[in-house]
């Protein structure tokens, strides 16, 4: 049964495919609402009647989610409603509901990096209590294993899993393959050699520079990619009595890495730059290259919104000086809300299974919302990412898919950044400090010897 | 060289400076407006481009997204509410406080304003809890309350202010002609504090056409307000800045054009009274 279902599912992508490269203005098949989850040996309408209420994040895939979620009403039964806000003020609502304990939002789109916090405070529930229930949970027709195991890993605190992983990216390094063919450069294995490839690409008089990174303060900002520099060189967040150590060597050599590339090759201004100011300047032909999330491809490969559209290379992290390839591992866990009367939460139980199910996730992926809609390339299943069918339609270029797949598998750090409930503090301070280096305001040893001192206050108190 | 020309030679520095003060705040308005009507592609061009086929594609994605339509509406109604409510509650606490003698007024009229003195932040969270309890998160009723909190205070201090500029001799022969004090403050008091009423609507309307804070807590799906809904743009893969641009001037419209139809009364409640 669950063969025929998934080889079905396969097929109607396939013809998904077709009408997507045909310009069809819709999807062009009416989907099976409920056949691929007949096979699930759970009662989908258990729960018929209730309603839950979801805080999401304004993405193409939640959008895709949210467009498909009325098939999830038609098998349980279950209402749905979303509440659409940008991340960092869907973060500050959502903490204020948990720790106000006002039950307001069923669930959420989680940062993995909150999750230690919402655990020590339990103020969400630990996703075992629903996936050991036999009459909420199939387990052989979920099969958790197969989502992508280190988003697993990264919203497990203390041995539990509290958050599921929905959608996901990793950094990876995009190129102007044009521009890299016309200087003769190989895409580079380490980071020195991207160095040098920014050094001979770089053009200012052209109104070409030759990198960019993202400079703007924050946790999720440049705190989204320094961490990555940092492992590459060796650095480590604690010594092993649990003191920090982002002052050591390999933290100031990867500061001091970041710092020179970006005030040497990337355009003036880049200090205040974060993900979208990169890729709109990557997108009007003016940075050569950047990291930052694969999942920037759908908009710099629309020629609609991108002048570079169709002259791009992709590859992994350049390894840092301890050959380490370091990515990203970011995904949207989506967790239980604590607060929700008990029948609330294995409602919402259902909708986070369904959603992170195999059948649900292979059909939002090529799902369009709208006439230009793009496709998802962060599903969370393994299983999907080695689909062909899946392959296809992501593919960019002839690597992408693996690029981003061997970057899944190979280059996630289970350290890259530090899992404690201090996070949002702890990302703050180091994400001043390393603007503050960026910027000259301090050399990037004095900024990491201040930063260093900080959180050890931090975390002392 | 003639008197006039000297004049106008003497004037130059001060026009100039003029032209700079306006310049600083009408270009942001400007380049959001070029930007509403840019190309997507010419958007982020450098240098700036300054002639482009303009494109009215944006305001066409602004007024096709439905939270940005029921946002604009939202704002209107709650906006619109707290305007009148302010006006209803602050004219005549401002003619009280202005005209009438009772216990504690002084302490009174103090302590009207407050609820000034701390930023609008240091109360959010108290503010949620309460209407968490209260069912009053995302409803208009909630958060008109809310603008309410913040807007009667200071109408009230700017009404009481206008009224005691007002003659007291008119009310009075309007007092011995048989007049009720109600009659006496629609008839006679409040035609000449018409400028006032309208500084004291216009800056109540915009507080709560333009508020973010609270209406981003407080409200959430059903009541989402104008300045919120915006936000739907900056979505996880880029900034779509063509609808931003364009639903930023859609709020503005209402405002400018509130503000030019009551020009005259706002410039004559500015120069008179309290401000004098």
């Amino acid at each position: 049964m669950e063969r025929l279902t998934r080889r079905e599912m396969l097929r109607l992508t396939a013809g998904g495919i077709a009408a997507w490269t045909l310009g069809a203005p819709r999807w062009s098949w009416s989907a099976p609402a409920s056949d691929p989850y007949a096979a699930a040996r759970i009662d989908w309408r258990q729960l018929a009647g209730e309603r839950i209420h979801i805080l999401v994040t304004p993405a193409h895939y939640f959008t895709k989610f949210r467009a498909i979620t009325p098939e999830f009403t038609r098998l349980t039964g279950i209402e749905v409603t979303f509440e659409v806000i940008p991340p960092r003020e869907m973060r500050e609502k959502a903490v204020l509901d948990l720790s106000a304990r006002t039950g307001n939002y069923a669930s959420h789109t989680a940062d993995p990096m909150y999750l230690p916090l919402y655990a020590v405070n339990n103020w969400v529930e630990p996703l075992d209590l629903f996936l050991n229930d036999h009459k909420l949970t199939d387990r052989a027709w979920f099969d958790l294993e197969d989502i992508v195991p280190l988003w697993r890993r990264h919203n497990t605190v203390r041995g539990r899993l509290w958050g599921m992983p929905v959608e996901g990216e990793v950094t990876i390094h995009i190129y102007r393959k044009d521009v890299y063919d016309q200087l003769g450069l190989r895409p580079p294995e380490t980071l020195d050699e991207l160095r040098e490839t920014a050094r001979r690409a770089h053009a200012p008089a052209r109104n070409l520079y030759g990198l960019a990174l993202r400079g703007f303060r924050g946790a999720g900002q440049n705190m989204y990619i320094w961490p990555s520099l940092f492992r590459a060189y060796g650095g480590q967040w604690f010594d092993h009595a649990g003191r920090p150590t982002v002052n050591s060597e390999a933290g100031v050599r990867a500061l001091e890495y970041y710092v020179s590339v970006l005030r040497e090759f990337a355009p003036r201004g880049v200090e205040n730059w974060n993900w979208p100011e990169i890729m709109e300047a990557f997108a009007a032909g003016t940075v050569v290259q950047y990291i930052d999330a694969n999942s920037t491809a759908s908009v710099i490969e629309n020629p609609a919104k991108s002048k570079v559209a169709g002259k791009i290379g992709y590859q992994r992290w350049p390894k840092g000086p301890t050959g380490k390839r370091v990515t990203s591992i970011w995904n949207w866990a989506m967790p239980v809300n604590a607060a929700l009367p008990a029948r609330k939460k294995q409602a919402t139980w259902l909708y986070i299974q369904w959603l992170a199910s195999r059948p649900t996730q292979l059909r939002s992926a090529t799902f369009k919302e709208a006439p230009d809609a793009v496709v998802r390339t962060g599903v969370n299943r393994m299983s999907i990412w080695r689909d062909p069918d899946y392959r296809r339609v992501i593919a960019f270029t002839p690597d992408y898919a693996d690029v981003v797949l061997t970057s899944l598998r190979e280059d996630t750090d289970a350290d890259w950044r530090p899992r404690i409930p201090e996070w949002p503090e702890i990302g703050e301070v180091m994400a001043i400090a390393i603007q503050e280096a960026l910027v000259g305001r301090k050399t990037p040893k004095q900024a990491l010897d201040d930063a260093n001192a900080e959180l050890r206050r931090v975390l002392r108190r | 060289m003639s008197c006039a020309t000297v004049t106008s030679l003497r004037a130059l520095p001060r026009v100039a400076a003029m032209l700079v003060a306006v310049a600083v705040w009408v270009v942001p308005v400007l380049w959001v407006v070029a930007t509403s009507l840019k190309p997507r592609t010419d958007i982020f061009t450098l240098p700036p481009r300054l002639w482009f086929t303009p494109t009215f594609e944006h305001y066409r994605v602004a007024l096709g997204t439905a939270d940005i339509l029921r946002g604009l509406s939202n704002s209107a109604l709650v906006a619109t509410l707290t305007m009148l409510l302010t006006l209803l509650i602050s004219i005549p606490a401002g003619y009280a406080y202005a005209r009438l003698r009772f216990p504690y007024r002084e302490p009174l009229f103090f302590y009207t304003l407050f609820t000034q003195m701390a930023p609008p932040v240091g109360f959010l969270i108290p503010f949620f809890l309460a209407f968490s309890r209260l069912r009053l998160l995302d409803t208009h009723a909630g958060i008109v309350l809310i603008y309410l909190s913040m807007s009667v205070p200071f109408a009230v201090w700017l009404m009481t202010t206008y009224f005691l500029d007002v003659p007291r001799e008119l009310e009075e022969a309007a007092l011995v002609d048989g007049c009720s004090r109600g009659r006496a403050l629609v008839r006679v008091v409040l035609p000449q504090v018409y400028g006032g009423v309208a500084v004291t609507a216009v800056l109540s309307f915009i507080n709560a056409w333009n508020e973010f804070i609270y209406a981003s807590v407080l409200t959430g799906a059903r009541v989402r307000m104008a300045p919120v809904a915006i936000f739907g743009f900056l979505t996880t893969e880029e900034t779509l800045w063509g609808p931003f641009a364009a639903t930023a001037v859609l709020i503005m419209g209402p405002v400018v054009v509130l503000a030019l139809l009551a020009q005259r009364q706002i410039v004559r409640g500015l120069t008179l009274g309290a401000f004098r």
